[in-house]
């Protein structure tokens, strides 16, 4: 691997080492490295079936890379479960959403704190003391940050199935928010919605990367390069299975074989915004 | 699961309000009136045939408490629920027969109260043994291992080799005076009653705890979408096995209570037909709803009391009616066609109606 030298190692949030990941005989990643420092917003871009949603899933531990490395802060984490991923602080969305649909709002963004909770059978079977109070403090985390943040007030004893889509994304957001995380994959946040929610998205997603308060590395997977490129420091563009790129979103918009891979694609400098 | 819904125009001025049980004075009016007919109307008022249905409907809540739990709030179904509360029967009954306890200890009556706990714990163990597989399989194949439980606990463990320790026969018997709690010899219906109320409250208020703190959000999470709980830290192997021990541990307990009704135990007690019917009461009653554990064990026992009664008055006009066994076609049958009905008419079960007409009320005057 060739790094330049403007790259500061300790920088390096999340290191994909040429990854493979294989289908039976088909390669869904063939070689496949990204750097993404602390602090920026990542984007990957790429056709539809390029392979993007199996990297992420590579990058939370739901497949395991048949080649290649995986390190987080430094760690090789190939071997850890997503559980455990979650704990170091990684947390993510899914292309289709995947909320809890029988749970409420308030349920849905308080199981995404689970790793902050600490209450066991015993102390939970009589919700005293101990779990009483962490029910409490995290309450009002949730509230003040999260609800608050994402402006869903009015649903939050809602259960998150009867919702319409929109707002079952922007749920997800806030309950893979409630993790704290320190990297948040984001696969495909904005399919799927209309021209306002759009907005409303990219607003919260800048907000988390840029706030003090949050200060969010993003990982953000877009099919649409138009959106992408306001939001984005970097982008990597993934071809079935093989890089084309990784620079700059201007570098992408100029770069040759990023515009023949899309070619064809009608949509692509068409911004929804 | 906090969905509490408040009646039209209140509202919390703080979360701590809003994570009590009782919010308004007007559900605790309800709720405390709810407790005195429990404690006192009932039991003083009722004859003994009444408290036996009483304290059957108890038992029938205990034991499928803990098939609503996996089945209704961790998603893992299970049809071999009467093996763990034979666990349960068993070990209390062991302990109680052939363990040298120190004489102050039966004085004291702490006999029954330490071989219950050991017998949740026993079963819970039991349980998880059965619920390992859980980590693998899913759906039909998990259906299979807990058949297996059924199979391999009811039928060869307890009838082939338990049932044969101290050479008894069929069945363990306990004299009287072993069920004692306390002070007080468990010897009458009415103390029967007392006993299943007690632990019926308390198991119901400590699952509806569960069911708000973080264990229990991590079963509903499970059974939701498992792949979701997972990658936000959530330890599904863990928890699915948490979730056996806490509905093994339960079904030791109601197994524990039940060798209080019957003094004595014996393997007809917990066939493979019971594994079935308590699954059939979370159906009627309600999946993933605690209250549906209790309409649903209100309503079998009711109907099978009452289908009983009929038989017998019928009877008297058709003596075959009453050939031994009849009975439990009549029932099994109508069982069957109740579930079949629920499922196509009130897939929600009973507990939803009774939201439904809750909901009626909070919102009332106002009709959306
Ligand atoms: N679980 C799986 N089994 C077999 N093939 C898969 C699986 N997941 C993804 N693939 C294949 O990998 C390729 C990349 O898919 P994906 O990552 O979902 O694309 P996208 O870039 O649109 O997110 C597709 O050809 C898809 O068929
Ligand atoms: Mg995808």
């Amino acid at each position: 691997m060739v790094k330049t030298n403007e790259i500061n190692a300790g920088d390096i949030l999340l290191e994909l080492e040429d990854i493979h990941m294989y289908f039976g005989k088909v390669a869904a990643l063939a070689g496949v490295s990204l750097q993404v420092r602390k602090g920026e917003i990542h984007s990957v871009i790429g056709p539809n079936g390029a392979g993007k949603t199996v990297m992420m899933n590579c990058i939370n531990g739901l497949y395991r890379p048949q080649r290649g490395n995986i390190h987080y802060r430094g760690q090789r984490i190939n071997d850890i479960k997503p559980y455990q991923r979650a704990e170091l602080g990684m947390s993510r969305t899914f292309q289709k959403v995947e909320v809890f649909g029988g749970m409420t709002v308030l349920d849905n963004i308080r199981l995404g704190r689970h790793i902050h909770f600490k209450s066991g059978i015993a102390s939970g079977s009589w919700y005293l003391g101990k779990t009483k109070r962490e029910e409490i403090k995290h309450r009002t985390f949730i509230e003040e940050e999260i609800i608050d943040l994402l402006e869903i007030e009015h649903i939050r004893h809602t259960p998150t199935g009867m919702l319409p889509y929109g707002l079952q994304k922007r749920v997800e957001l806030g309950r893979a928010l409630a993790l704290e995380p320190e990297l948040l994959i984001l696969d495909e946040p904005l399919a799927g919605l209309n021209l306002e929610e759009v907005e409303d998205m990219a607003r919260f997603i800048l907000d988390v990367n840029e706030e003090e308060r949050w200060k969010v590395t993003c990982l953000l997977v877009e099919h649409d390069m138009g959106v992408v490129m306001d939001l984005s420091h970097r982008v990597f563009v993934l071809n079935f299975g093989y890089m084309i790129m990784d620079g700059t979103p201007e570098e992408a918009q100029i770069n040759p074989e990023v515009i023949k891979a899309y070619l064809g694609e009608e949509d692509l400098y068409a911004t929804r915004g | 699961m906090s969905t509490t819904w408040l009646p039209c125009g209140t509202y919390h001025q703080s979360y701590v309000k809003d994570h009590g049980w009782w919010q308004t004075s007007f559900v605790y009016g309800k709720m405390t009136l709810l407790v005195i007919v429990l404690f006192i109307i009932i039991p003083v008022f009722c004859g003994d045939y009444l408290l036996s249905i009483a304290y059957k409907i108890g038992y029938t809540i205990l034991a499928a408490l803990g098939v609503q739990l996996l089945i209704g709030y961790c998603g893992q179904i299970t049809l071999g629920h009467a093996a763990f509360v034979a666990v349960g029967s068993y070990t209390s009954a062991m302990l109680i027969l052939y363990v040298p306890w120190p004489n102050f200890l039966f004085s004291a009556g702490l006999v029954y109260p330490i071989s219950m706990i050991a017998a949740g714990f026993a079963a819970g163990l039991w349980s998880v043994l059965f619920g390992l597989p859980s980590a693998r399989v899913k759906g039909f194949y998990l259906i299979m291992t807990t058949m297996a439980a059924q199979w391999i606990t009811v039928p060869l463990v307890i009838t082939q080799y338990v049932s044969r320790i101290g050479g008894r026969g069929h069945y363990f018997s306990l004299p009287p005076g072993t069920i004692s709690i306390g002070p007080w010899a468990i010897d009458s219906d009415r103390k029967i009653y007392y006993l299943m109320i007690v632990l019926v409250c308390l198991c119901l208020l400590a699952m509806a705890n569960l069911l708000r703190s973080r264990v229990g959000r991590a079963w509903i999470a499970i059974r939701d979408n498992d792949i979701a709980a997972e990658t936000l830290g959530v330890n599904i192997v863990w928890y699915k096995l948490v979730a056996f021990f806490v509905a093994g541990f339960i079904a030791g307990i109601a197994g524990s209570f039940w060798i209080s009704a019957l003094y004595f135990v014996s393997p007809e007690h917990f066939e493979f037909f019971y594994s079935l019917w308590w699954v059939g009461v979370i159906l009627i009653g309600g999946v993933g709803s605690l209250h549906g554990v209790v309409f649903g064990a209100m309503f079998m026992v009711l109907v099978e009391e009452i289908l009983r009664n009929g038989l017998v008055a019928m009877g008297g006009w058709m003596p075959e009616l009453m050939l031994v066994g009849k009975f439990d076609y009549f029932r099994d049958s109508a069982f069957g066609l109740a579930i079949i009905l629920f499922l196509i008419y009130e897939p929600n079960g009973i507990s939803y109606r009774y939201w439904q007409i809750k909901n009626y009320f909070n919102l009332w005057p106002f009709s959306y």
